[in-house]
């Protein structure tokens, strides 16, 4: 793993959330947005199931969930379009080996999620919403964030190696977005049946969004859901981003 | 020859090197412009230069010298300061072509370079890929110019349909062919003008 060329790509990344409008948006005006939305529409509104919580604190956690998922389309579009307009190939004949391209995708974009929902966290700070669990839960909490990220990720891979172009990407990413949007992140007040709890254990963000309800109401951060719960989320984020990232030089760079 | 597509059959040596099981030693010896410029649009083109100078690992004072001095010799200072994105077709191939050569190699692949240039910057093109020669680089171009070919090559190939049919240097062809220019070599060999392609 070079150093130099690692870090040239990954400051790519990040010079493109800058400064192209449409990843900016998706990036981090979207999450700000819902955020700013949603509280202000339901900061007042008592929580039926938590009692002394507004409808806005049981949502935050899923708040979190939502600004990493949406890195799926994010990643998905950008390998599109890198490929599209020649990139992939072009960087194939300098010395940039696969590992560093993939490792300066993961890092920037797990970089970004961070941001997301550090923005996220201040602004519903703002809003109101006060998490139990201090400063170490809070940290616990970005790790369930990264290891999300990494998930969205390797979504992000799979779908670029199916859709053909980024408009197909954004259609196809939504076939991971959605269901972790409706069933995995239930902290957004969706009610969790029977039938969508089953559905629900095989995404990650389920896993992400539980224990940060946990992690912000206050349960110990010895109880051992939270920890099974990142275990899980850590495997499977191995698992996706491998098979995302075998899928994409497969049958995706051409 | 690039590394981008895997052999079939036979055995292809770039720079010594069998591109079946050198192909990191081959990729630190070449750069390659594509025959479609492939560029970050949100990226000034000086920032396109030095992200492939970065990805063949040039030193970084090295990177900053090598930069200047390339987009010095093709009066690109200026432009190199905006987004590539507001570039027109000739800027961009421009870039396209200083982004192969940054990392400074010995084989150049040239796919097309001059396409969508205006006739001032196709001749100061020209002029830097002679250069190149005189640094004892190597450059293998494609083109459907055939006066670029025979102003720039040693020697030429001509393939049609994917068969090559003549090679030699331009005036062993046109010697062989009793033809005054390349042009009159393709159309006396394939009996037809490049332009027609049928």
């Amino acid at each position: 793993m070079n150093l130099q060329r690692t870090m040239a790509l990954l400051k790519i990344e990040l010079k493109k959330v800058i400064r192209e409008p449409v990843i900016l948006f998706i990036s981090i005006l979207f999450p700000v947005a819902l955020t700013l939305l949603l509280g202000l529409a339901l900061s007042g509104l008592a929580s039926s199931s938590v009692p002394g919580y507004s409808v806005f604190d049981t949502m935050v956690p899923g708040l979190f969930g939502y600004a990493c998922i949406w890195i799926t389309m994010t990643v998905a579009t950008t390998f599109v379009d890198d490929r599209e307009l020649g990139l992939l190939k072009r960087i194939n004949t300098t010395r940039t080996t696969s590992g560093e391209f993939m490792v300066s995708h993961i890092i920037s974009n797990t970089l970004i999620s961070l941001l997301q929902v550090a923005i996220v966290a201040v602004l519903s700070f703002v809003l109101g919403f006060r998490p139990e669990g201090g400063i170490s839960g809070f940290l616990l909490a970005f790790v369930f964030i990264g290891f999300l990220s990494i998930c969205s990720v390797g979504f992000g891979l799979i779908t670029a190696t199916i859709a053909k172009n980024s408009g197909v990407a954004s259609g196809v990413a939504m076939i991971f977005i959605l269901p972790q949007m409706l069933f995995g992140s239930a902290g957004m007040g969706i009610p969790v049946m029977e039938s969508t709890q089953l559905i629900a254990m095989f995404l990650p963000s389920y896993y992400a969004t539980n224990s940060l309800k946990m992690i912000f109401s206050g349960t110990p951060l010895t109880e051992i859901t939270i920890w099974t719960n990142l275990a899980i989320l850590a495997i499977l984020s191995i698992v996706i981003v491998i098979v995302g990232i075998q899928l994409f030089k497969r049958f995706g760079k051409a | 020859m690039v590394g981008l597509l895997k052999p079939t059959s036979g055995e292809i040596k770039v720079g010594g090197y069998n591109i079946s099981k050198d192909l990191k030693k081959i990729k630190e010896m070449i750069g390659v412009c594509p025959q479609n410029a492939a560029y970050y649009k949100f990226l000034t083109g000086r920032e396109n230069i030095e992200l492939f100078g970065n990805l063949q690992n040039v030193d970084k004072k090295e990177l900053k010298t090598r930069t200047d001095n390339l987009l010095k010799a093709v009066d690109f200072i200026e432009a190199s300061k905006r987004k590539a994105k507001g570039y027109s077709g000739g800027m961009l191939r421009q870039i396209n072509l200083l982004m192969a050569l940054i990392s400074d190699p010995d084989i150049i692949f040239l796919d097309e370079p001059t396409v969508g240039m205006d006739a001032r910057v196709r001749r100061k093109t020209w002029e830097y890929i002679a250069s190149l020669k005189e640094q004892n680089k190597t450059v293998i171009l494609t083109t459907h110019y055939i006066e670029e070919a025979e102003t720039l090559s040693d020697h030429v190939a001509i393939i049609d349909y994917g068969e090559l049919i003549a090679y030699g240097t331009p005036k062993e062809l046109m010697e062989k062919h009793n033809a005054e220019d390349l042009e009159k070599v393709f159309l006396k060999i394939t009996g037809r003008r490049i332009a027609e392609g049928t």
